[in-house]
């Protein structure tokens, strides 16, 4: 008798357990790998966040002054026309379509053969050339440069920089699918001292240098500084259509 | 008899996918706690009734009870800022894997006796003949 009550009784409870597993687990947020469980992630998120706010609060008031624009040049169609004039010219530099000069770097790497020789990591660059400078790279936009150009190439959102390696075995960099020769020339425009301090921070020069690649950092801080060329690619949508009706 | 509980589980993960209930993740926390005090009391239960010292009562008014507190503990921690749902956490995990390991002793125990037992009457019965 003893037996059948608690027969019953764990029945009834394993029917609650059952059920209130499957609420939990069924309440547990989608795709959240890894809860925000320390006071420093919140506070990080809410960084964020009131950046990605502060963002998107100057955009509106852009957007709303360009409105304000437009209403004003309503029905005056040559008004009309330097209004999007100056649209088009202010999309272009956002596009990186035009040159742009001010402070900034120029690294310069190019291989020196009277750098000491190390077995593991000499003639290394070569293989992983597009690596170390896409890391260059992503080192100076974080670090305030506003804009990049690698032996001329001008990296835009749609840019690439990729190592290719022929039949034959030979490797060549290839910058917005343009290939370049060494030696590298990164040009920035941007904060200079970010730029310069993350580069130090990095060890970039003494790091290339174990590669026997001669890495020179200069920086231009007078007013002329350095000049980026605008992109001059092909530009996306030049053979891709989008397809009407979709 | 003894798959009832089993299928008493299967039950509930059904009817808690059929009905689809969810809470807030807030409230995700002091389910999580109340579960771990139901899971305790529920290997309490087959604790005590290995060791025949069940009662159906105090089984049932443990589980609801310590289901609730668990939570309300996790509750008034919130409220403090203290992280109190850790005491539930530790008191109930140490508490189910004593009572993982009491179970675990005590089916040992019968599996040798009953052993034991049947290899005598075999030896009883060798005599015999």
């Amino acid at each position: 008798m003893q037996k059948r009550g608690f027969i019953w009784s764990l029945t009834g409870i394993g029917l609650l357990v059952g059920f209130m597993l499957t609420v939990q687990i069924s309440s547990r947020p989608q795709g959240a790998s890894a809860p925000v469980s320390s006071y420093v992630d919140l506070r990080t998120e809410i960084q964020a966040q009131m950046q990605e706010n502060r963002i998107l609060t100057d955009e509106i008031a852009r957007q709303r002054a360009q409105l304000v624009q437009y209403e004003a040049a309503q029905g005056r169609q040559s008004d009309l026309l330097k209004a999007l004039q100056q649209d088009k010219q202010n999309i272009d530099r956002e596009a990186g379509l035009t040159p742009v000069s001010g402070p900034g770097v120029t690294i310069t790497i190019r291989f020196d053969p009277n750098l000491p020789y190390f077995d593991k990591t000499a003639g290394l660059f070569d293989e992983i050339a597009d690596q170390e400078i896409g890391l260059i790279v992503n080192q100076l936009f974080a670090n305030g440069a506003n804009a990049i150009a690698i032996n001329g190439q001008r990296l835009v959102t749609t840019s690439s920089i990729r190592l290719v390696t022929s039949i034959g075995g030979t490797s060549t960099l290839q910058v917005n699918t343009v290939p370049i020769v060494p030696p590298y020339v990164i040009t920035a425009v941007g904060d200079v001292d970010r730029m310069m301090a993350v580069l130090t921070l990095n060890n970039v020069q003494a790091e290339l240098a174990t590669m026997q690649e001669d890495c020179v950092i200069t920086p231009h801080r007078d007013k002329n500084g350095v000049t980026v060329p605008g992109y001059v690619g092909r530009l996306p949508g030049t053979w891709a259509k989008e397809v009407s009706g979709s | 008899m003894i798959w009832l509980p089993v299928i008493g589980l299967i039950l509930g993960v059904g009817i808690g996918f059929a009905v689809n209930v969810t809470i807030p993740v807030a409230y995700s926390s002091y389910l999580s706690i109340a579960i771990l005090a139901a899971l305790d009391t529920v290997f309490g239960g087959i604790r005590a009734s290995l060791e025949k010292t069940f009662d159906g009562a105090v089984f049932l008014s443990g589980f609801f009870f310590n289901t609730l507190v668990a939570a309300l503990l996790a509750y008034i921690g919130v409220q403090l800022g203290v992280d109190l749902y850790l005491a539930a956490v530790v008191a109930f995990g140490v508490r189910l894997f004593q009572n993982i390991a009491v179970i675990r002793r005590i089916a040992f125990n019968r599996m040798h006796t009953r052993r034991t037992r049947s290899a005598r009457d075999s030896g009883n019965s060798t005599d015999a003949s």
